[in-house]
């Protein structure tokens, strides 16, 4: 016998408790044939009966879950904000931290430009891999017996409202665009700076030594003044706190680079072969020079411009 | 013009927890699932027999129910019964019920003065 009532029933208790399972299916059947009959009573033939008798009751796994009180959500409401918050928190910075660190490992190993594409592919990857098991243990949480007790919301959480935006986004996206810029401007100089040696080769302008530790740690530098403008952006406006991590920022780039460039060891000496004015050693200590004091320059006027806005929007 | 969507939906919610009142009520005198859509419709009270069947169960589980098989008929059928916790628990239910009534009366009334 195989039926539309028997397929009905076998496709409900497949996924109804097996304890229950004998039970539901003698009374559920006894409900459909009870129903049907009702039908047929009144003149209709009894295939027409069963067909819209089982159309009524619907989906059998809908049906299936009602019996067994089964949630029919991935993460239901209770969970759902805090599932989301989560995901975002996770996903704003680690996917970009581990691709950076990534970028910045093949590119000390020598492959420099085309380190991006493996650092593209590991934070696309721990991407997908956080939004993966963050949401698997969510569901298993929205479908365990014991409730989690999460934190009730108190008006404490209560985020300050932006009154008074000391922070434009034109000046923020301005710094990320610039910052971007830069990051992007220490691996294409060293395959593309258009100075070419006397077969044709490409000539890095700063030092190809310096991947071996500086450049990448003035890359996480770099990357760590992007993070920061996006939090301040969010913070809405300058905090001493603020101000203190600039200051640290601003010298963990421009110390190095200052020091590079007296010690005469930021520009590459191949550049001399090709540009005569380079060979000269009193020539390139007096440009290291220039780019220190003009580092110096902008780094300290940038610094007083800020303690200025600190002050005015502390106050 | 009231959407009917939305109607329908404003409808269903005022509906839902009387569903659970009127089984309550009607089970004081044993019946089985198909007799009880049909008596429930009969008075009024509309329901899918997905949701009344799973519910019937859910209310057994709960202890407001009691059921027995009754072979005696052409099929076996299991029939409910209102249980005396089922009964005090239906008991106060019709108090809010019925201080529903009265809450909204006292307030139109309140609105029209």
């Amino acid at each position: 016998m195989n039926t539309l009532t028997d397929r009905y029933l076998a496709a409900t208790l497949r996924s109804v408790p097996a304890q229950r399972r004998d039970e539901i299916a003698s009374e559920l059947r006894a409900s459909i044939e009870d129903m049907i009959e009702g039908r047929t009573d009144g003149g209709q033939d009894a295939t027409t009966a069963e067909r819209e008798v089982l159309t009524e009751l619907g989906n059998p796994d809908v049906l299936a879950a009602r019996y067994a009180d089964r949630r029919l959500q991935l993460i239901g409401p209770t969970y759902y904000l805090v599932w989301l918050r989560l995901l975002k928190l996770l996903l704003s910075f680690i996917p970009a931290l581990v691709g950076t660190i990534v970028t910045i490992v093949e590119a000390a190993e020598g492959k420099g430009f085309g380190a991006i594409g493996p650092g593209l592919v590991v934070a696309l990857q721990v991407a997908v891999q956080i939004a993966f098991w963050l949401t698997l243990t969510f569901a298993i949480i929205e479908r365990s017996q014991t409730p989690v007790n999460l934190p009730d919301w108190t008006v404490d959480q209560l985020p300050d409202a932006p009154v008074h935006r000391g922070i434009p986004l034109a000046d923020t996206i301005a710094s990320v665009v610039m910052l971007v810029a830069t990051i992007a401007y220490l691996p294409i100089q060293h395959f593309q700076s258009w100075v070419r040696g006397t077969d044709g080769e490409n000539i890095a302008i700063l030092d190809p030594a310096l991947w071996s530790f500086w450049l990448p740690a003035l890359i996480v530098v770099l990357v760590a003044s992007v993070i920061f403008e996006i939090v301040k952006y969010r913070i809405g406006r300058w905090t001493w706190r603020l101000f203190g991590t600039k200051v640290l920022l601003n010298l963990a780039f421009s110390v190095p680079l200052v020091w590079l460039a007296l010690s005469d060891r930021l520009l590459n000496p191949a550049l001399g072969e090709r540009l005569s004015w380079l060979a000269d050693a009193d020539n390139r200590n007096l440009l290291g020079a220039a780019i220190a004091v003009g580092t110096a320059v902008v780094v300290v006027w940038d610094l007083i411009d800020t303690a200025i806005k600190t002050r005015r929007q502390t106050a | 013009m009231v959407s009917e969507d939305v109607l329908r939906t404003h409808l269903q919610e005022l509906r839902r927890g009387t569903v659970v009142v009127a089984s309550l009520v009607a089970l004081r005198r044993p019946d089985y699932g198909y007799a009880l859509l049909q008596r429930l419709t009969d008075h009024g009270f509309p329901v899918d027999a997905n949701t009344l069947y799973p519910l019937l169960r859910r209310l057994e589980d709960q202890g407001l129910l009691t059921s027995e098989w009754n072979t005696a008929e052409s099929r076996p059928r299991k029939f409910y019964r209102t249980s005396d916790e089922g009964e005090s628990m239906l008991s106060r239910l019709l108090d809010d019920l019925a201080a529903v009534q009265t809450s909204i009366t006292g307030l139109i009334q309140g609105v029209d003065r």
